[in-house]
């Protein structure tokens, strides 16, 4: 069965089209990672994966129910941006959130002292929420996704705003529900924690899925066309190389040169004419990242500007950091 | 349905336990309770008297000496108990025995603290002539110079035919008065009641009548009325039966708006905190509206519950509840719910549409006037409970329930089929709001930014 069903999904909101024709199945069990630069339409797609937004077209089904509504308590949801009843005490507040997602009555206050030792706030139910700081409410808040142990869990942008104790955290659960058995699905602008985390990516760009495909798969299939160049000599010749037939440009990075070859080009072969021309301190292929894949898909031969700003984004900076 | 309870008990809770809410609550009650017992206290310490002049300018040569005794201060202090004694004849037995012996200490102290000290005024004749009564410029001037000794405070000329009547005269004359700036109004009343016993005794002496006769002759006492019940008798509280529909209204309007408020409230703090998302992925948009809707109305049922005990406390203790028809409490009850929910459930649509209480302020507006109408109808429905407009206004949702609550304490309680008609609109109206209400709720929860005006929202119940 699939967990998660969504079949030519269109949201618009007034002029503006947020989902566009969007198909999307994550079966059970998979690890998914839904991502996109901001305003691709990813949280637009999760709240409808939710019943929290309606489609104004298109078919949906979540864990075998047309609604999300009918599966609830089946699912964990962590959104982009989630608060908190700060004056509520921490035990209470996932007390009433367990309540909610009907859990066991007898069940609960196990769960959350469980959860707490678990994520490192061992006897924290009777501090009120306000009195916590900013990275332990955090964890309260991945908390309240998972104190049913739900068999989906959807997460918003789950990594954005955590400091780095969070980040491993998060990342520890999300591993730790997949292994449970648990679907995870979860979005993120941010390319490498995609790359980190997930078997399966799907791309979204302007409301439309641009790839959807096993991560491995993915990296298969865009060939690698970069290598990583760092010659013995910092201050060697480099003209010798724009002469070979295999090399379409070479670009300065820090610590070495990134050389692109042409289209077609035999990477091995490539590789041996180079290290006999340059003596090499380091020369390695290159890993085709998310990020140069998403944006060859996507950028259909745009600006530059638009290409870094859009690179930035990916990268977790922003785009007002990209375009300054 | 269970979801529902749970987000109702914690709205409940959440509001109920909190210092604001208790201060909210019990300030009313405190307040009424420092004016009965405090305020007296307060307001006992015994003010100096006022002393003064009033000069008399008398033509008719008898009214000023009738003038000296009756502004004498032991006649005004005997004039005032007596009014005591006949107002205290038609307040319940309870209050008269709260408020003890119309001749006592107590008594006189506590009048005196309403009405203020007898003043100490002294009369002067003026000399004047009998040609120039209209026009006094030195006697006028009198009030205004600087006294050495008493102050200056009224200046009366006394008509030449305020005693006696000429021939075919069939109205006595009267008086002019004029006074300083600033004068105390309750020395005001004592001149003017002294001015009138003086002019009565004058004309009486002048018939050569007796005056203790003639008190008698004209007096006839206001006799209590019974009010006769199926029940029994009792004595008639016409103050009772003026205030009851004003306090029921009030019961309706402070109860419904105490939650309303508390619904915007706790959704715009909800929505600002981000918090609504977390809840929406265990609840639906519905039950959560529900929910909060049920848990407010639990907080005004707390508080409507508390002041209808009051009240029937207050009754009890004046031993008058038997002037209470018990059924007004019951239909109080049934017009609370149908009117706090249909104007709690435009409120938390108001609260999901805004991101801050200053946002919301603007659409609470229309509600909160639409709540006021029936406070400035009050008067004229209670005083003609079954006129076409009171009639009409009883079937207009959401104003319905509180003209309906108005006649049903007046003194003409409208048909059954009305009253049943009023709840079956009422019950429709809930019906129309909450389903307004749903629609804009969920649209509005989880948008941010600049805040909807009227054509938006309209949109929303459009498009949801």
């Amino acid at each position: 069965m699939d967990a998660v069903r969504l079949h030519h999904v269109r949201k618009t909101f007034g002029r503006t089209t947020a989902v566009d024709d969007l198909d999307l199945v994550v079966p059970a069990g998979a690890l998914y990672g839904f991502i996109g630069p901001n305003g691709a339409g990813k949280t637009t797609s999760i709240r409808m994966i939710m019943s929290i937004l309606f489609p104004d077209s298109g078919e949906l089904s979540v864990l075998g129910r047309p609604s999300a509504l009918e599966a609830k308590d089946r699912i964990g949801y962590l959104p982009e941006e989630r608060g908190i009843y700060r004056k509520m005490r921490v035990g209470a507040f996932l007390t009433y959130m367990a309540r909610l997602k009907a859990v066991d009555e007898t069940a609960i206050t196990p769960r959350v002292r469980r959860g707490l030792e678990r994520v490192g706030l061992r006897g924290a139910e009777r501090q009120r929420c306000e009195e916590l700081s900013k990275g332990m409410l955090q964890k309260v808040q991945i908390l309240t996704a998972i104190i049913h142990e739900p068999d989906l869990l959807i997460l918003d942008e789950p990594f954005s705003g955590l400091d780095p104790v969070s980040t491993r955290l998060l990342r520890d659960v999300i591993l730790e529900e997949h292994r449970q058995g648990a679907t995870v699905l979860f979005s993120t602008h941010v390319m490498p924690q995609a790359e980190e985390i997930c078997e399966h990516v799907v791309m979204i760009h302007r409301g439309r899925k641009v790839l959807d495909d096993q991560l491995a798969t993915i990296r298969r299939r865009y060939d690698p066309r970069t290598i990583r160049f760092e010659p013995l000599d910092p201050a060697a010749d480099l003209s010798p190389l724009r002469g070979l037939a295999e090399v379409e440009r070479i670009d300065p990075v820090p610590g070495g040169y990134d050389i692109v070859l042409a289209v077609g080009s035999d990477p091995g072969a490539a590789i041996r004419r180079i290290t006999a021309a340059v003596t090499p301190a380091r020369i390695e292929i290159s890993r085709p990242r998310l990020e140069d894949i998403f944006i060859s898909i996507v950028s259909e031969g745009g600006a530059a500007d638009a290409e870094r700003s859009l690179r930035a984004n990916l990268q977790g900076l922003g785009s007002a950091e990209a375009t300054a | 349905m269970k979801r529902i309870g749970f987000i109702a008990v914690r709205e409940f809770l959440a509001t109920v336990a909190t210092r604001g809410f208790l201060l909210g609550v019990l300030i009313m009650p405190a307040i009424m309770t420092i004016a009965v017992t405090v305020g007296p206290r307060l307001m006992n310490q015994r003010t100096a008297p006022v002393r003064g002049q009033v000069a008399v300018v008398d033509p008719t040569g008898s009214v000023t000496g009738e003038l000296r005794a009756t502004l004498d201060p032991q006649a005004i202090e005997a004039r005032r108990t007596e009014a005591s004694r006949r107002a205290m004849a038609n307040v319940p037995a309870a209050v008269r025995d709260l408020a003890g012996d119309a001749n006592s200490a107590a008594s006189n102290t506590a009048i005196d603290a309403a009405i203020g000290a007898v003043p100490e005024l002294e009369v002067v004749e003026l000399p004047h002539d009998p040609k120039a009564l209209a026009y006094l410029p030195a006697e006028k001037a009198w009030l205004t110079e600087d006294s050495q000794g008493l102050r200056h405070i009224a200046l009366v000329i006394v008509h030449p035919d305020a005693v006696s009547l000429a021939a075919g005269q069939t109205d006595y004359g009267t008086y002019d008065i004029y006074v300083t700036p600033n004068l105390d109004d309750r020395v005001e009343t004592a001149v003017y009641e002294s001015l009138r016993e003086a002019l009565v005794n004058a004309r009486v002496r002048n018939q050569r009548l007796d005056r203790n006769l003639l008190d008698a002759t004209v007096r006839v006492p206001r006799t209590p009325s019974i009010t006769v019940t199926r029940d029994g008798e009792r004595p008639t509280v016409g103050a009772f039966n003026r205030a009851l529909p004003f306090a029921f209204v009030f019961l309706l309007l402070f109860s419904v708006l105490m939650g309303g408020q508390g619904l915007v409230t706790s959704t715009v703090e909800e929505k600002s905190s981000r918090v609504i998302e977390v809840l929406l992925s265990a609840v639906s948009p519905f039950e959560l509206m529900a929910g909060k809707i049920l848990g407010q109305m639990g907080v005004s049922f707390v508080v409507l519950a508390l002041y209808i005990g009051l009240g029937l406390l207050l009754l009890v203790s004046f031993a008058v509840l038997g002037l209470l028809d018990f059924s007004l409490v019951f239909y109080l009850v049934v017009f609370f719910v149908i009117t706090y929910l249909t104007m709690g459930s435009l409120m938390v649509a108001v609260g999901a549409a805004v991101n801050e209480m200053r946002e919301a302020q603007a659409l609470m507006m229309p509600l909160t006037l639409t709540m006021m109408v029936p406070w400035v109808l009050a008067a004229p429905i209670s005083r003609q409970p079954n006129s076409t407009f009171s009639t009409v206004i009883s079937f207009v949702p959401p104003v319905n329930t509180f003209a309906m609550l108005l006649r049903l304490t007046s003194s003409a309680p409208p048909p059954a089929w009305q009253v049943w008609l009023t709840i079956a609109v009422g019950i429709a109206s809930v019906g129309a709001a909450v389903w307004v209400a749903a629609k804009v709720f969920r649209v509005g929860l989880l948008l941010h930014g600049k805040p909807p005006d009227f054509a938006t929202l309209v949109r929303w119940v459009k498009a949801a």
